[in-house]
């Protein structure tokens, strides 16, 4: 790290992430040395998610988002569908009210590097933080190749590979139980195509989940978001169902699902500008680190397993974000106090307690379990679309609705069982 | 980079193409290819990165680390640890840019 070897940092970030950048931004504008360490060419350049924000915990962080950051289309319209043999059920839901937006997290992160530096602090990309560097056991700076940094304190927002964290032996390994897999593709169409494909007024956003068919019925679910000129589509899969019960290659099956005839007319004439994956983590409080501040340490973000998926929502950007900002908030305060041992940043674990965040894992504890373990991708979207193709596709006579489920059901299982998962789901979402 | 009409099924080739990369001259993963040779017959790996890194070539898992999009999976899912895995240095590998 040549040119910041001369300077002197209170504090260094791991990562130029939603998590790292608000950290630094809150620190810098509160007049403390930050440098965030990133191993991109530029903040966003190895971010990737499927698409979508919500807004209110950013906007407390950033005050004037809504008309500075790079936002694509706020979501207006909501649709959830289920797909089974190319047909499709649908659940949809608009308002003129929007409470998330649309926007490409490279581009949203690298927005949110501008606001770092321009509060002060500075960002050096090209650098792969390798290890904490620490004394008497005490995180004292980082580590990169023969490189140490050395700060008062470290902000690790190294992302959802907590490569850093386990070489410090404070998580285990990953293992497949605790994320699942995300793969997306970028599709350049013409806004007026995206509009009138998918019954949006100009400017106007949508996000469509689909699950069942789209991945190969594998637990998890597809995605569909509109950006300004381009839509983007991928799934993703709890991994360690994938590792089960994968029988094709998944790029195969987001592939097919394209090929699927209401797909592939709304991706007509597009053209792919983009393709990438990346892991996200599932486990929620379930793979935290057992704490998430020591002696010189705070731990934000993804890293910190802060993300929730509810099957129908995934909330990790805001997440994220807020995180790194009540880590600011525990800095300054120790700052102020003259010390970072973990009584000084324990005050982060409160304040996180005291948030939406850990209020929102808490409730929805175990979700993930709960949506894997049922036949919710796998058994019943096949069910629920043939019901419902009994119940429209009328020859001579028009089935009840209960005949219907009856005849679907036939020789898979049993209403009792699909109303009992039904009630576990309800409860826990 | 280069661009392609999502008219048909695309090969994994293509899909990559559109990206913009700058690849590192040294692979960041490293496979123990006699971990997978005498240990594994399940070979998730051939159907879980996303990038198709891992292919099956004359019954042998072939590794290649030019296209690999970074997101770890092949870390974890690897049942016999036979995945040495790191970030590429110095902003090399894949270049999101509509992350």
């Amino acid at each position: 790290m040549p040119y910041i070897d001369n300077a002197r940092f209170d504090v260094s970030i791991i990562g130029a992430g939603p998590a790292g950048l608000s950290a630094a931004y809150i620190l810098a504008k509160n007049g403390l040395k930050v440098v965030v360490l990133e191993r991109g060419r530029t903040p966003g350049s190895k971010n990737l998610y499927g698409g979508r924000v919500y807004a209110k915990p950013l906007e407390e962080i950033y005050e004037n988002l809504r008309n500075e950051a790079p936002i694509e289309r706020w979501v207006k319209k909501e649709r959830f569908s289920i797909m089974s043999r190319g047909e499709l059920f649908t659940v949809e839901y608009s308002s003129q009210d929007s409470t998330s937006f649309v926007a490409y997290l490279s581009k949203l992160t690298n927005w949110m590097a501008q606001k770092a530096e321009e509060a002060g602090a500075v960002i050096v990309t090209d650098v792969r933080v390798d290890k904490l560097y620490l004394e008497d056991g005490v995180v004292k700076g980082v580590v990169s190749g023969d490189d140490i940094l050395k700060t008062d304190v470290v902000i690790d927002a190294e992302g959802v590979n907590r490569l850093i964290l386990e070489r410090l032996g404070l998580v285990e390994k990953l293992n497949p139980s605790q994320v699942a897999l995300g793969l997306k593709q970028v599709i350049r169409l013409d806004p007026v195509k995206i509009e009138a494909r998918l019954g949006l007024s100009p400017g106007e956003g949508l996000a469509w989940l689909i699950i069942g068919q789209p991945t190969g019925f594998l637990p998890g679910g597809a995605f569909i978001y509109t950006n300004s000129s381009t839509i983007s589509i991928g799934f993703v899969v709890f991994l360690d169902e994938a590792c089960k019960r994968a029988t094709k290659h998944v790029f195969d099956i987001l592939e097919e699902f394209k090929q699927t005839p209401t797909i592939k007319n709304i991706i007509s004439d597009g053209v792919l500008v983009e393709y990438g994956a990346h892991l996200t983590p599932e486990a929620g409080l379930d793979m935290s680190p057992p704490k998430l501040y020591s002696d010189g340490l705070l731990v934000v973000g993804d890293a910190a397993g802060l993300l929730l998926n509810l099957g129908y929502t995934i909330r990790g950007v805001d997440f994220a974000a807020y995180s790194g900002y009540l880590a600011a908030k525990t800095i300054l305060k120790a700052h102020s106090e003259g010390s970072y041992r973990k009584e000084n940043l324990s005050l982060y674990q409160k304040l996180l307690e005291e948030s939406f965040i850990m209020k929102e894992l808490r409730r929805h504890r175990g979700i993930s379990k709960i949506l894997k373990s049922s036949e919710v991708f796998t058994e019943y979207p096949e069910i629920l679309i043939s019901m419902v193709g009994k119940l429209f596709q009328i020859q001579d006579s028009s089935p009840t609705l209960i005949q219907a489920l009856r005849e679907s059901i036939k020789g898979k299982t049993s209403l009792v069982r699909i109303l009992w998962s039904m009630f576990k789901m309800v409860r826990a979402i | 980079m280069s661009e392609v009409k999502v008219m048909k099924k695309m090969k994994i080739d293509e899909a990559l193409n559109a990206n913009v990369w700058d690849v590192d001259h040294k692979p960041h993963i490293i496979v123990d290819y006699e971990k997978c040779r005498k240990l594994c017959d399940k070979r998730i790996c051939t159907l879980l990165c996303p990038a198709r890194c891992y292919t099956l070539t004359g019954g042998e898992i072939l590794f290649s680390y030019e296209g690999c999009v970074e997101c770890g999976t092949c870390r974890i899912v690897c049942p016999h640890e036979a995945v040495t895995w790191d970030y590429p240095l110095s902003g090399r590998g894949v270049q999101y840019r509509y992350g």
